[in-house]
């Protein structure tokens, strides 16, 4: 038992978080990826998952990004004849995205990722105290 | 003499490793704050009168002897020595999660200073004893 566990963990829920923000760039960068045909679906909203798992050899739960499951929420509908992927009312399918709902996904992600780094700085430090008492 | 056998120093070993266990906890409850039904954890607080008796009356040293060499000595404290308990937060996310940001931040610093003053007593303990066999410590 030492100060290594807690800093293992803390990386493990950094990591966890940055795994979320991939995801949520992947579908900030999609928010147009139209289908290019009109039977064709766009592309579909991922969300990240985090589950804690226990890990023996470190005698601690640490946490880890789960598979991303789709968003099964509705597609926007825009008006774009012109379009080669418009049905024929003239309606393009758009990506179930809403860079509001990501923006505030990527705040979250951004606050947890700086909890972790605090734990980790926090550790670091308490684990420097002790090999400072070598030093007396 | 071993170093540990002095009750001041023992003691502040003893807190040193709550302290650093009460880390761990934390440091899982901050990494699972996005985890659907998490609950907080923390480590229950050291009865003062216990700890005190047993420091004390040398109940510490309670491990078998070792008189020869090849003896290997039972570790007291093995990883996890201290009692845990779920700490559930007033505040719970829709998703289920009871872990506050704020309360764990608080109680990374508060962990981090207790740390440190215990670090800075086991110092000034070895500075004395310095100064008792007549070697300054600085």
């Amino acid at each position: 038992m030492d100060f290594s566990t807690s800093m293992t963990v803390a990386a493990s829920g950094m990591r966890a978080q940055s795994d979320r923000m991939k995801i949520i760039a992947e579908n900030i960068a999609n928010a147009n990826s139209t289908s290019a045909t009109a039977t064709g679906e766009p592309y579909r909203r991922q969300i990240a998952t985090v589950k804690s798992e226990f890990d023996r050899e470190l005698n601690a739960t640490v946490v880890q990004s789960g598979k991303a499951v789709d968003d099964m929420s509705d597609f926007r509908l825009q008006y774009d004849p012109g379009n080669p992927a418009a049905d024929k009312q003239g309606y393009v399918k758009m990506p179930n995205v809403n860079s509001l709902v990501e923006i505030m996904d990527m705040r979250e992600a951004q606050r947890s990722y700086e909890a972790d780094l605090t734990v980790m700085d926090a550790s670091k430090s308490m684990l420097a105290r002790t090999v400072d008492l070598l030093k007396k | 003499m071993d170093l540990p056998a002095i009750p001041l120093l023992s003691m502040l070993k003893e807190r040193m490793s709550w302290l650093n266990q009460r880390q761990n906890v934390l440091s899982e409850n901050v990494a699972n704050i996005d985890t659907p039904g998490y609950t907080a954890r923390d480590l229950k607080p050291v009865d003062f009168e216990k700890a005190l008796k047993a420091a004390t009356s040398g109940a510490f040293n309670n491990a078998m002897a070792v008189t020869n060499p090849r003896h290997i000595a039972l570790s007291q404290h093995a990883a996890g020595a201290f009692d845990d308990e779920n700490t559930p937060d007033i505040e719970s996310n829709p998703s289920g999660n009871s872990v506050s940001l704020e309360q764990e931040m608080i109680k990374v610093a508060d962990t981090q200073a207790q740390f440190q003053a215990a670090t800075n007593l086991y110092a000034k303990a070895i500075d004395m004893m310095k100064t008792a066999i007549g070697k300054t410590g600085m």
